[in-house]
Formats: C-alpha cells, sequence, structure tokens
C-alpha cells in the first residue's frame, strides 16, 4: 500500500518533470518590415501546452485573420537520452493601411496556471509601391522584356554606398555599408569579383558579416530587397576631404527565359538561366574636420567619449610589498589608438611594465568597450610619498571640445617592512651610498618680492661729478700734506733750534748752579743742576719733556751709539741729583756733582749726539 | 598720485599668479606693461625690482619658448642686478638651447675672464669702488709722505699702489659699461634663422647663418642693416632681425 503510493508520487514527479523540464519560453514573432496594403503574418510561438492566449491590441494594424493554432511536437533519442520538444503556434493576419513604425505590446499566455508574457514586436509598415497601376504593369512590361532580353535594368538591382556621417572629426568614427538593393529579380549570389576600394586616409576596421539578411526597404518611391553586403568603421588619419572610390561587385541573377517547352525537365531545370551583372557603388567623400587647437596635456589622439575610473590597491603598505593602480577606461570611439597613460612614479618605487587588457567591440556605431591598465610598482624605501594624478585626455566628439579625465593623486604611506628592519640591521654597515641624482633641468622659479619704488632721477653720473669725485679728494689730500708738511717742518726748526742752543742753556744753568753752590739753597742748587742736565738732554735728544725719563734716555743715548760708560755716568749724574735733592750731602758732595754734571755735558758735546 | 605704484604692484602681483597658473602669455604681457608703464609723480622702480620684473619676463617667455626675448630679458634683468644668482643660472640655461656655437679665437682668456668680472657689478658700484679706492690712495700717500717710521711708510707705499691699480681697474670697468650701455652695441638674434650677408643688401652674397637667441655685437649700422661680429664673422643683418639689450 504504501509502496503503491511512493509509486504514483514518483511518476507524478516525472511527469512533471517531463513537462517543465525545459522553460517555458514564448515568442512573438513578425516581419521587422512589411508594405502596406499587404497581409502578413503575426505569430506566437511557446513551447509548453498552454491557454488563453491574450493577444495586444493591434492598434492602427488591421486584423485580417486568425488566431489559427498548429501545433507539433517531436521525440529523439540521442545516445539514450529522450529529447522532446513541443511547439505550439498561434498565427494572426494582419494588414497595415498607413506608413509609419507600429509597436505591438506583448501578448500573455497561460501555462500550467501561470501567465507567461512574450516579447513585444516592432514593424515599420512602408508606404506601397508609388503610382501602384502604372508601376505594376511597368513592372510586369519590364519582367516580361527582362525575360525575353535576360538583362537587368539599373531599377531593379543597384548598389547603394551607406555612410553614418559625412562630415566628421579626425578619428571620429564613420560607418560605411554597401547595400544591394533589388527588386522584381533574383540575386543567386556574389561572385568573387569584387573590389572594394582601398580607403586611403582611413584607419579600417572591418565589422563581422553574418549571414546576410534582407530586409524590405522603401527607396526612392518603391519598396525593394536590400541586403548590406560589407561594412566597415572608417577613421580618417587627416583632415580635409577625403575621397572614397567607387566600389566594384558582380552579382549573378537567376533570369527566368520564356523558351519552348520541349520536355517536363526543360521546364524544371532550364527555364531559369543565371545572368551576372556589374555593379557600381558609388564613391563619397569624407570631410574630416581637424581637431581644435589647444590640444591638453596628455592628449595622446583619443577621440571619442570615455569615462575613466581608478582603484589602487592600498596606501598604507610596508615596503617591498607590491601597490597596484589599475585604471579602466571605457567608452567608444577609436578605442584601438589609445595610448596607456603613464603614471610618473616617485623615486625610491621599482617599476614595472603596466598590464593592459584591451576588450574592444566593434558595433555599427563605432569600436566601444573598456581597456584596462594595472600598473604594478614595489615600493623600496619608506616614507610618504605622492603618486601623481594620471591624467587621460581626449576629444569629446559629442561636446566637441577637450576633456581631461584625471585619476589620483594617491599619498601613500610606507611604512619600513619588518624584513626590511631586520635585513638593515644585518649590513648596516654597507649601506649604499647614493649621489644626489639630478632627475631633469629647468630654470629657476620666479621672484615674488614686491616691488620696490624711489624717487626717479638721474641713474648714471655725469661727467663733471665723476671728475669732481676724483679731484675733490686729490685736492684735500694736497692740502693735507702741505699742512701737516709746515707742521712737521716747524716743528724740526724748533727742535733744531734746541738742539743748537742745548749747549749754552746748559752753561747757563751751570753757572747758576755755581752762584748757587757758595748760598746756603742746598735744594735750588740741586733743582739747577737736575734742570741744567735734563734740559741738555731734553734739547740736545730731541725729546718731549712728558717722554723723558732716565730709561727713554739710555735707550736713545744707546741708539745713538754712545759709549756704555757715558750712559751710565748720565744715569748716575741723574739720580745723584735728584737724591741730593732730598737728602743734601755736604759742601763736597756739591762741587763734586756740579765738576761731574759739567763734564758729563762736555762729553756728550763731544760724542756728537 | 600713489594709485599708480598700487596698481603696478597688483599687475606684478597678478602677473605672478597668472604664471604659477601656466598661463605664461597672459603674464608676460602683464610683466611688459609693468616695465612700459611711466609713473607720473616722479617715482618708479628701484633697479633691483625693475630686474626682478625682467627676469620673471624671462622665466615666463621661456616657459612660452620665445628664446630669444627671454635672453634678451635675462640680460637686461642682469644689467640692472648683476647679483642675481637666478637670473644668471636661467640665461645660462636659456643659452644651453641656443643652437648657435660661437667660437672665438680672438678673445683671450684674460680678456673673457676680464669681461665676466667686469659683469658682475653695475656700473656705478663700478664707480664708487673707484672713487673709494683712490681716496684709500691718496690717504696712503699721504702717510707715506709724512710718517717718520719705515714700516709705516714701506706699509703705505704698497697700500697706495695697490689702490690705485685696483681704482683704476674699476674705473676701466665703470667705464666701459658706461660705453656698453650708452651705445647699445649688443644685440640678440630675435629672428628663428637668418642669414648674414656680405653687404647691407638684399642681394648681398649670404656669409653664414645665425638662429634665434645668439649674442651678436654691432659694430655700424647703415640704414636698415647693421654690421655685426660674431665670434670670428662679421656681415651684415637687418636690424628686424635682431634686438639691442
Amino acid at each position: 500500500m504504501k509502496t503503491k503510493h511512493i509509486f504514483t508520487l514518483l511518476l507524478l514527479v516525472a511527469a512533471n518533470m517531463l513537462l517543465h523540464g525545459e522553460d517555458v519560453s514564448f515568442r512573438a514573432q513578425a516581419p521587422s518590415q512589411v508594405i502596406a496594403g499587404k497581409p502578413f503574418q503575426l505569430t506566437y510561438t511557446v513551447n509548453q501546452r498552454a491557454r488563453d492566449l491574450k493577444a495586444p491590441d493591434f492598434g492602427d494594424l488591421d486584423y485580417i485573420a486568425g488566431p489559427y493554432t498548429s501545433q507539433s511536437s517531436s521525440t529523439s533519442f540521442v545516445n539514450g537520452k529522450r529529447t522532446s520538444t513541443f511547439t505550439l503556434t498561434y498565427t494572426y493576419t494582419l494588414m497595415g493601411n498607413k506608413a509609419g513604425k507600429y509597436t505591438l505590446q506583448p501578448a500573455t499566455i497561460r501555462v500550467d496556471g501561470q501567465e507567461y508574457t512574450s516579447n513585444g514586436v516592432r514593424i515599420t509598415v512602408l508606404p506601397p509601391d508609388e503610382e501602384p497601376a502604372a508601376a505594376q504593369g511597368g513592372s510586369t512590361q519590364q519582367q516580361s522584356r527582362q525575360q525575353e532580353t535576360g538583362s537587368v535594368s539599373q531599377d531593379n538591382i543597384f548598389m547603394r554606398t551607406i555612410v553614418s556621417k559625412t562630415h566628421v572629426h579626425e578619428q571620429e568614427a564613420v560607418l560605411l555599408s554597401y547595400k544591394l538593393y533589388f527588386a522584381g529579380v533574383d540575386v543567386a549570389q556574389f561572385t568573387n569579383n569584387t573590389k572594394i576600394p582601398e580607403f586611403t586616409g582611413f584607419l579600417k576596421q572591418e565589422l563581422e558579416q553574418g549571414e546576410i539578411q534582407t530586409e524590405l526597404e522603401h527607396y526612392n518611391g518603391r519598396n525593394y530587397q536590400t541586403a548590406t553586403v560589407y561594412r566597415t568603421l572608417l577613421y580618417p588619419q587627416h583632415s580635409g576631404e577625403i575621397k572614397i572610390d567607387a566600389a566594384q561587385f558582380e552579382a549573378v541573377l537567376r533570369v527566368q527565359v520564356r523558351q519552348q517547352v520541349r520536355s517536363i525537365f526543360d521546364d524544371f531545370f532550364g527555364s531559369y538561366t543565371n545572368v551576372t551583372k556589374a555593379l557600381t557603388a558609388p564613391g563619397v567623400t569624407i570631410y574630416a574636420e581637424p581637431l581644435p587647437k589647444g590640444k591638453p596635456a596628455g592628449f595622446s589622439g583619443g577621440v571619442g567619449r570615455f569615462s575613466m575610473t581608478s582603484e589602487i590597491t592600498g596606501t598604507e603598505m610596508k615596503t617591498n610589498e607590491a601597490v597596484t593602480v589599475k585604471i579602466n577606461i571605457q567608452g567608444a570611439g577609436n578605442m584601438k589608438l589609445l595610448k596607456t597613460p603613464a603614471i610618473d612614479w616617485p623615486e625610491g618605487f621599482e617599476t614595472y611594465d603596466p598590464k593592459v587588457t584591451n576588450n574592444f567591440k566593434t558595433g555599427t556605431t563605432g569600436m566601444s568597450g573598456s581597456k584596462s591598465i594595472e600598473y604594478l610598482a614595489i615600493p623600496r624605501a619608506a616614507g610618504k610619498y605622492t603618486v601623481p594624478a594620471v591624467k587621460f585626455a581626449y576629444f569629446d566628439t559629442q561636446d566637441k571640445e577637450y576633456k581631461t579625465l584625471t585619476a589620483g593623486p594617491w599619498d601613500l604611506n610606507i611604512e619600513r617592512g619588518a624584513g626590511d628592519k631586520e635585513q638593515e640591521a644585518v649590513v648596516q654597515n654597507y649601506v649604499g651610498k647614493e649621489e644626489i641624482r639630478q632627475l631633469g633641468t629647468d630654470i629657476r622659479y620666479i621672484h615674488n618680492a614686491e616691488p620696490q619704488y624711489r624717487k626717479s632721477g638721474r641713474k648714471s653720473y655725469s661727467r663733471t661729478t665723476v671728475v669732481l669725485c676724483y679731484l675733490l679728494p686729490l685736492l684735500i689730500a694736497a692740502a693735507l700734506f702741505v699742512i701737516f708738511r709746515r707742521q712737521i717742518r716747524e716743528n724740526a726748526d724748533i727742535t733744531r733750534r734746541r738742539y743748537k742752543k742745548a749747549n749754552k742753556v746748559a752753561q747757563k744753568r751751570l753757572r747758576e748752579a755755581q752762584r748757587l753752590m757758595q748760598g746756603t739753597d742746598d735744594a735750588a742748587f740741586y733743582e739747577a743742576v737736575e734742570r741744567a742736565a735734563w734740559s741738555y738732554l731734553s734739547d740736545r735728544l730731541s725729546i718731549p719733556t712728558a717722554q723723558m725719563n732716565k730709561d727713554n734716555i739710555a735707550s736713545i743715548l744707546h741708539d745713538k751709539k754712545v759709549s756704555e760708560e757715558l750712559i751710565a755716568e748720565v744715569r748716575e749724574v741723574l739720580s745723584t741729583a735728584e737724591f741730593a735733592r732730598y737728602a743734601p750731602a755736604g759742601d763736597n758732595a756739591k762741587e763734586e756733582l756740579y765738576n761731574r754734571t759739567a763734564e758729563l755735558i762736555n762729553n756728550l758735546e763731544n760724542s756728537k749726539i | 598720485m600713489k594709485l599708480l605704484i598700487i596698481i603696478l604692484s597688483t599687475l606684478f602681483a597678478q602677473a605672478n599668479e597668472q604664471y604659477a597658473a601656466g598661463r605664461y602669455a597672459e603674464a608676460a604681457d602683464n610683466y611688459e606693461t609693468c616695465l612700459s608703464q611711466q609713473t607720473e609723480d616722479g617715482t618708479e622702480m628701484t633697479d633691483e625690482s625693475r630686474a626682478e620684473v625682467l627676469y620673471n619676463l624671462g622665466n615666463a617667455r621661456f616657459k612660452q619658448g620665445e628664446l630669444a626675448q627671454a635672453i634678451l630679458a635675462y640680460e637686461r634683468s642682469l644689467r640692472l642686478n648683476p647679483g642675481n644668482k637666478d637670473a644668471r643660472y636661467n640665461l645660462e640655461f636659456a643659452r644651453s638651447r641656443i643652437i648657435d656655437d660661437i667660437a672665438d679665437n680672438r678673445t683671450f682668456f684674460f680678456s673673457s675672464w676680464a669681461r665676466s668680472m667686469r659683469d658682475r657689478l653695475t656700473e656705478n658700484t663700478w664707480f664708487l669702488l673707484s672713487v673709494g679706492l683712490f681716496v684709500i690712495m691718496l690717504a696712503a700717500l699721504v702717510v707715506f709722505a709724512l710718517a717718520r717710521v719705515l714700516w709705516v711708510r714701506k706699509a703705505a707705499f704698497h697700500t697706495a699702489w695697490i689702490a690705485l691699480l685696483l681704482s683704476v681697474v674699476s674705473g676701466i670697468d665703470a667705464l666701459s659699461l658706461h660705453r656698453r650701455d650708452t651705445e647699445r652695441a649688443e644685440a640678440i638674434i630675435t629672428q628663428g634663422i637668418t642669414n648674414a650677408k656680405s653687404s647691407p643688401d638684399r642681394s648681398g652674397t649670404d656669409l653664414f647663418t645665425l638662429h634665434e637667441g645668439t649674442k651678436v655685437e654691432i659694430s655700424e649700422t647703415l640704414g636698415e642693416w647693421c654690421n655685426i661680429r660674431v665670434g670670428n664673422n662679421e656681415g651684415w643683418i637687418s636690424l628686424q632681425h635682431l634686438e639691442r639689450i
């Protein structure tokens, strides 16, 4: 009983799994372009059993018929694995009346009680061919003529060269496509005989061409099947008019040929013939405007729209720990030509080449994507450093001006690593000395001192001033010289007079002393003797009275080569006279001193001092 | 009346700010205005201040890439204040960018040394120095003539002749600087590239090529032309291709 229950449960689960093994897919499909007045089909496809389809309001599109449902399922075993598909399709037939763009809102459907929503659909209704009666008639006529001649007119098949812009800036992407237009003919294939121009003056980037799909397009009043055959992005490399030559294509058309039907096989195989048709896509001229002047520093040719983000692994670290700065430049433009901005790491950082990862996508509007750059550096010395900002300048094609993106600057605080310390302790004696390295040269900076002012006047001296400046001191010096010399001469005269009169004066004083010797005033006598000696020496030796003393006299006499005995006698006489003035001796002493003094003066006179 | 001084000072400060912001062309224009403004109240910038303005102008011109104008400004700045070491350094720096390398065999080492010594002071300083030394010489002579002690006389004599010699040298320097400033014979090539001709005539034979920033000596002028001497070369150049310092 219990086992039976479990079995039923398992069965239910399995069935459920079968049903819901896949996700529910519910999609709406319709041709993107339709011609007004021609019905078209809108289909809703769901891969599960479903019900309650709620189609949206078709709006201005005419509802003609539907929904017709159809379903198909298939089961296959591959390598013992069962795969089953199931498709349920609802088909509506609609028709557009007026040219324009229409949007169909999503439809809803219920699968197992759950509501699912489809995608919305956009439909462009193209106007019908102009002059419908005439054109239709013409086309049938043409067709019949073609069928007869096997040729195809220019109106029925041609190539167009389509450029997204004709006026661009240097380095701004232009999308060029060669598009085939055909109506009423059947294009089988293109031969290899195509000639695509060189695109000189451009940097070319071909777009990946998937399977060629045809689209309806209303052009010059007619609806054509179109196919884009070739697409490329072009980046003008210089300014001015750049011409693109015409491109040559060759298509193989299948043209029905009306022939006499000989057999049923002829009709089957031979009623069509292949006709090769040369097609020319006309050349175009692109006007490339030069980039405006005033390129900022750090501009490396980037044109487009970019943004920049930056990241740093850390700002606090130890020596010998790596630091990484990541810079990501995102945007659209000539990504391939972007130069990697450089980081000017401070001294003391070991730097490595940045690792650049490019992730570019080429789309119809140009190249877009991201360029991420990783800068790795290892600080080798501790300290506070500032890694200067990374500047990335580009020309913004939308705002038509240069823009500069900046990342950083980053202030790094590098501490001495633990390992570093030990290492240093060991090798402390071997500190690697470095000379101050000259990193660059530049002029010295301007001076900012406040200007000083003065009364304006002559800046250089006049000739007279110059002459006076020399003449005046000269005159003063001459005058001084004259004055001083006269003074000296006068002094010399006095000295000479005293010199000459010395003996006479001394004799006079001595006579006076002789007279006093008889008297009782001893002090007067001695004074007279002393004065006689002193004044004689003073006059004779031209010594000022202030400098008169025995030592001075002795040294001058010595200089004058007077004999030592005489000098000793001078000393003794002067001492005796001085001494006797205060302690008088007897009359004999008086006479003796007088005689000695007289004799001394006589001797000095004889020695011709 | 005082207002003008304030305007000048403000203009100078503004130019310095522009220089700091990297707007060298505007800064240079303002420096030029500072230099050309005449004051009405009988005051003017001191030579030192004019030298500073000229130095800054030289820097702005250099940053603009106008080498000849920069060299001119530095030269003029140094004439007003030969003691400005930064101006001398920058002048040498700017000269190192000149294309022409002047080889002059005629100037001996001594004469070039003498010239560089001369350019270290202004004319007035040399003159005052010369007068001062002359006075010292006279004093020494008076002492020499009157002193009776031998060593004093000897010392005075040597002082006198050394002072006289130096006074004469200083006087010559002052005179030479005076002549240089009145004749204004030295000039800087302002044209990017110019050819010296054999005659003061457009059709003259091209003798040699000179580049922007080179210093030449004008020995003679004739109409629109001047005869210049540079190194061992001599030729005629249009006056519009150079500017006197």
